[in-house]
């Protein structure tokens, strides 16, 4: 019966009054917490990543319960269950499978960050019709059929499709004209291979109108940067789309561009993900080689995000708020405000909610670019790609313009 | 090698801990705890795979994840692009693993001790960007629903994974038992206590070597595919990385290397343990985990360096050496070489012939022109002072050697450059300067190995030794492990090792060396035995004392030539044997007190 009233109190506005007069008995009948759930390395080479997952989520949790919790559910607060996934899928899934088993009341979760996990932990949460929010990129998540999984970045492949049309939209609108040659440093591992795949052989560069002028692969770690840059100094591209994994790779051709005098923006420097844009890669590469440059991201702090940025950065003492911590703070939103939706702490009418979701305005919807919005494979519906930029030491969020927090540099070649 | 009795009460034990853990799946309420369980049982078959080679065979791998990967890969891309079900593909990971095994020994076996273990670890850390650079990088088994599922290896009910991964164990640990019990364990054994005496006793060390480790990629590999089907997502890290050959490695090395159950208490202790360290720590003092799994590790390996099981069976007192043999046999004979049956007719004629054979190590001439014809029947001995090559002509003889030049014919068929199995095949004996016993095992499997050359069967090679040492006078110690013997003893036993299969030809190296006068009376009346028994006898000596009353033949080495060679009594007396023994000074005086 309680459900019947906390259902309609959502939905229709004359019900919300019926829900205030029957709240002491929800209160009683509903008070006690509701359980959700995050997955992430939090021992192993991806600890950090976790941590930082974890500082968004603390946030987030409590920013839910001091805000009176669930209202649907007669202020009911969010609790949330920790669990680390370690450093292979086989301690990923045992975490998962133990939540599963002794946490019989989650309502949903989040996690776990590096793909490969993400997969095996949701092989799990499938099964016990857990709903599950992942930042992970891989197309393979969501390609298995699965009903309980929902992606909030976009994948690999629609990142990989969107950076470079979105990079000259960038362009044209700075400086008025459109790049026509482009250059490729990239390392062959998998994914800098998957990334350019579409783009060297599925005629994504001829479709963009770009002649490709410098086409350069190495095998990491790389010993020596010189003959990579001198062909992009003697073939001048407008622009250099620069693939590295691994950071050390990354530092030695900054390192070379600005001993070529090509850095600082010189030949504007496009690249792709989250690691791009890391203090780790501040402390290793340095605010000024990094300087100019572009990279393309599912989640980056948006306009709007000011004061939680300031927030995030006095509570946790990071130097900048990055993909990692937004999502972790996103995703628990998005599931509170599911449960505000549903009404019912129940697995599956959570998911039900999220499914039906098409959230622009909330704290939820205020972490990610474009509406909460899910398609029948859990993946999201016209999510723009975001492009940031390092400028004097931060990466900050330039593209698309709506959501800038501040004006990109694209300096033109000379 | 265990009696029938200690192999019946192992076949119970396994019984009894299927029947075990079937009752804890059943007790387990929680799919979490039903899966740890499943994953303790096949991480339990990756160790007891790996304890096939590693812990009977003594070759220590670090890269046994090679095998466990490709069984996972096998059953995952199988199902992905050949839509094949795992109940079909997880039997042909024992193909797989076998394959591999073969692939990777025959180069790797090249090598030894740690050069072997270091250069196993290779093979996985070089699938890790192969399968990246394919594109496996995350494989995720599809998802089955309803009928399919069965049909795919996808239960709802996880104690259904228990049983299967349970089946493999017992599997594992019968095909252990079997080899523990087998000639093929036998031969691990004396590979892994001394490989090249096994050798020349007539094992034929790469092939068992080979076989083991075929046999422990097939058991790994078995494993890994069912892994795949529990984990359903791959990842070359989590399969092919440096934590799974770890792992195979770090349970056995808990439990007890080269024993059956090792592997097993290792997996059932360490597998839980580090897993609920991770489920207790892991989000509460991240990487406390791995400290205090390290740190229980170390602590095991200081109180019980050979693992747990051996640990637990010396406290038992099970594990001391048997009692000995029911009848009392006299103290040793005076002459205790008992003559056979029938003696050999000695057929006259040259039962080995070296023609100009000659080797070097590097600039010195070890050998050098060596011509050499042993009459058949005869006790022929060879001496030389320290250096000259003597212990050299018979690792050329018996195959450790392969000469520079020359050739060696036994019996008129050329045997130059075989491999010292194929030699002793042939029925040429040896035994070694410095004994090279199996010291963990009994004198009885010492000799047991010696045996397996000439028998047919097990129980023939072991009345074979029987009688081998019942012609040495050494049954009385039967039962003796190796390890404690005398250094008579020794000989004797390794004269009974090197005599088990029949020879036709001995070749005794330095035999009398160290021995005291009371004991050599021994050992000379057992080596006059062998030649009255019709074998050929080809005996090292430097001490010429002995020597010259013993053969009938005699030749002289010094400095890689042969210098001199005849009855003993003439050959003493030659100038140049003088001179390369005693130096010039003494030839002149010899020649002024002959004239």
């Amino acid at each position: 019966m309680t459900h019947n009233i906390t259902r309609r109190s959502v939905t229709g506005g004359l019900a919300t009054a019926i829900g205030a007069l029957a709240a002491p008995a929800i209160v009683r009948a509903q008070a006690k917490s509701v359980k959700i759930a995050m997955i992430a390395p939090m021992s192993g080479p991806w600890a950090r990543q976790g941590q930082l997952l974890k500082m968004g989520s603390d946030l987030a949790m409590a920013d839910i319960n001091d805000g009176g919790g669930i209202k649907s559910l007669g202020g009911a607060k969010l609790e949330i269950i920790y669990a680390d996934a370690g450093d292979t899928t086989e301690k990923a899934k045992n975490a998962a499978q133990r939540l599963v088993s002794d946490q019989p009341d989650l309502v949903g979760g989040f996690g776990s960050w590096l793909s490969s996990f993400t997969l095996a932990v949701t092989e799990v949460t499938e099964r016990a019709s857990i709903p599950w929010l992942t930042l992970s990129y891989s197309d393979a998540i969501t390609d298995r059929g699965f009903k309980f999984i929902f992606q909030t970045s976009p994948t690999a492949a629609q990142q990989a499709e969107k950076t470079l049309p979105t990079a000259l939209d960038l362009a044209q609108s700075t400086t008025g004209k459109k790049p026509k040659t482009i250059g490729i440093i990239m390392d062959n591992t998998a994914s800098p291979i998957a990334f350019a795949k579409p783009l060297k052989e599925g005629g994504g560069l001829d479709k963009l109108g770009l002649k490709l002028i410098v086409d350069e692969i190495f095998t990491p770690p790389l010993s020596d940067a010189t003959p990579l840059v001198s062909k992009v100094r003697s073939a001048k591209p407008d622009f250099l789309l620069l693939l590295t994994s691994a950071m050390p790779d990354c530092k030695l051709v900054l390192e070379k561009l600005d001993e070529f005098g090509l850095a600082h923006g010189k030949i504007p420097l496009v690249s792709n993900g989250a690691p791009f844009g890391s203090p780790e890669l501040l402390k290793t590469v340095g605010a000024d080689l990094l300087d100019g440059l572009l990279f393309s991201v599912a989640n980056w702090p948006m306009k709007g995000q000011e004061k939680f940025i300031e927030r995030f950065k006095k509570k946790t003492g990071e130097a900048f708020l990055t993909q990692d911590a937004l999502c972790g703070y996103g995703h628990p939103q998005i599931l509170a405000a599911a449960l505000e939706a549903a009404g019912a702490p129940d697995k599956a009418k959570v998911a039900d909610a999220i499914r039906k979701m098409n959230l622009t305005t909330g704290p939820a919807a205020q972490c990610f670019p474009g509406p909460i919005k899910f398609d029948d494979k859990g993946r999201r519906e016209n999510v723009p790609i975001i492009f940031a930029q390092w400028q004097k030491g931060v990466p900050v969020t330039v593209f698309p313009t709506d959501l800038a927090l501040a004006k990109p540099v694209w300096p033109s070649a000379a | 090698m265990r009696t029938r009795a200690e192999a019946n009460r192992q076949r119970w034990a396994i019984a009894g801990v299927a029947i075990a853990v079937l009752l804890l799946s059943l007790v387990l309420q929680s799919a979490y705890f039903e899966q740890v369980l499943a994953e303790v049982l096949l991480w339990a078959v990756l160790s007891l795979g790996w304890n096939i080679l590693c812990g009977y065979g003594g070759y220590s791998s670090f890269g046994h994840a090679v095998f466990w990967g490709l069984g996972a890969y096998t059953v995952g891309l199988a199902m992905i692009d050949l839509n094949l079900t795992p109940w079909v593909s997880i039997p042909f990971c024992a193909v797989v693993g076998a394959v591999a095994g073969a692939l990777i020994g025959y180069p790797t076996f090249r090598l030894r001790g740690h050069y072997f273990g270091l250069a196993m670890l290779a093979y996985p850390l070089a699938m890790l960007p192969i399968f990246n650079w394919l594109g496996y990088q995350e494989l995720a088994l599809p998802m089955k629903r309803g009928e399919a599922a069965i049909a795919y290896m996808q239960f709802d009910d996880p104690r259904i994974y228990v049983v299967l991964a349970l089946a493999l164990m017992v599997g594992a640990l019968a095909i252990s038992l079997w080899v523990e019990n087998s000639r093929f364990g036998m031969a691990l054994t004396a590979i892994k206590q001394n490989e090249p005496a096994a050798e020349a006793a007539g094992i034929d060390t790469w092939k068992w070597k080979m076989l083991a480790l075929m046999l422990s990629g097939a058991m790994s590999s078995v494993a890994g595919g069912l892994y795949a089907v529990l984990l359903l997502v791959l990842t070359p890290d989590t399969l092919f990385g440096i934590l799974a050959s770890a792992q195979a490695l770090i349970l056995a090395l808990f439990g007890g290397v080269g024993s059956l159950w090792g592997p097993v208490i290792g997996a059932f202790v360490l597998v839980p343990l580090a897993e609920g360290l991770n489920a207790q720590l892991g989000n509460v003092l991240p990487g406390i985990q791995g400290v205090v799994y390290g740190v229980a590790i170390i602590a095991i390996i200081l109180l019980a360096p050979e693992g747990v099981y051996w640990r637990v069976l010396d406290r038992l007192g099970r594990g001391k050496k048997p009692a000995p043999r029911g009848e009392t046999v006299p103290a040793v004979p005076a002459a205790p070489v008992i003559a056979l049956p029938h003696p050999r007719e000695a057929a006259g004629g040259d039962l080995l012939v070296l023609k100009n054979v000659g080797i070097a190590f590097g600039g010195l001439r070890a050998l050098d022109q060596i011509d050499l014809a042993v009459p058949e029947g005869s006790l022929y001995g060879i001496i030389g002072p320290n250096g000259a090559g003597k212990t050299t002509l018979f690792n050329v003889i018996n195959g450790f050697l392969t000469p520079g030049s020359g050739s060696i014919t036994f019996d008129g068929e050329a045997i130059t450059g075989m491999r010292p199995s194929r030699v002793c095949r042939r029925g040429i004996g040896r035994t070694f300067q410095v004994v090279r016993s199996f010291s963990r095992m009994s004198v009885l499997e010492n000799v047991i190995v010696g045996a397996y050359v000439g028998a047919p069967d097990d129980t023939a090679a072991r009345n074979m030794a029987l009688a081998a040492l019942d012609r040495v006078g050494l049954s009385a110690r039967a039962d003796a492990i190796a390890g404690g013997l005398t250094t008579r003893e020794l000989r004797l036993m390794e004269l009974a090792r090197a005599l088990a299969p029949n020879p036709r030809l001995m070749l005794l190296d330095e035999t009398l060396a160290g021995l005291g006068h009371d004991d050599l009376d021994g050992i000379l009346g057992a080596i006059r035995q062998l030649r009255a028994d019709g074998i050929t006898v080809l005996i090292i000596e430097h001490t010429m004392q002995a020597m010259v009353n013993l053969v009938d033949h005699f030749t002289v080495l010094d400095h890689g030539r042969l210098i001199a060679g005849g009855k003993p009594h003439d050959v003493v007396r030659d100038p140049r044997v003088i001179e390369a023994y005693l130096g010039k000074k003494w030839v002149e005086r010899v020649a002024a007190t002959a004239n």
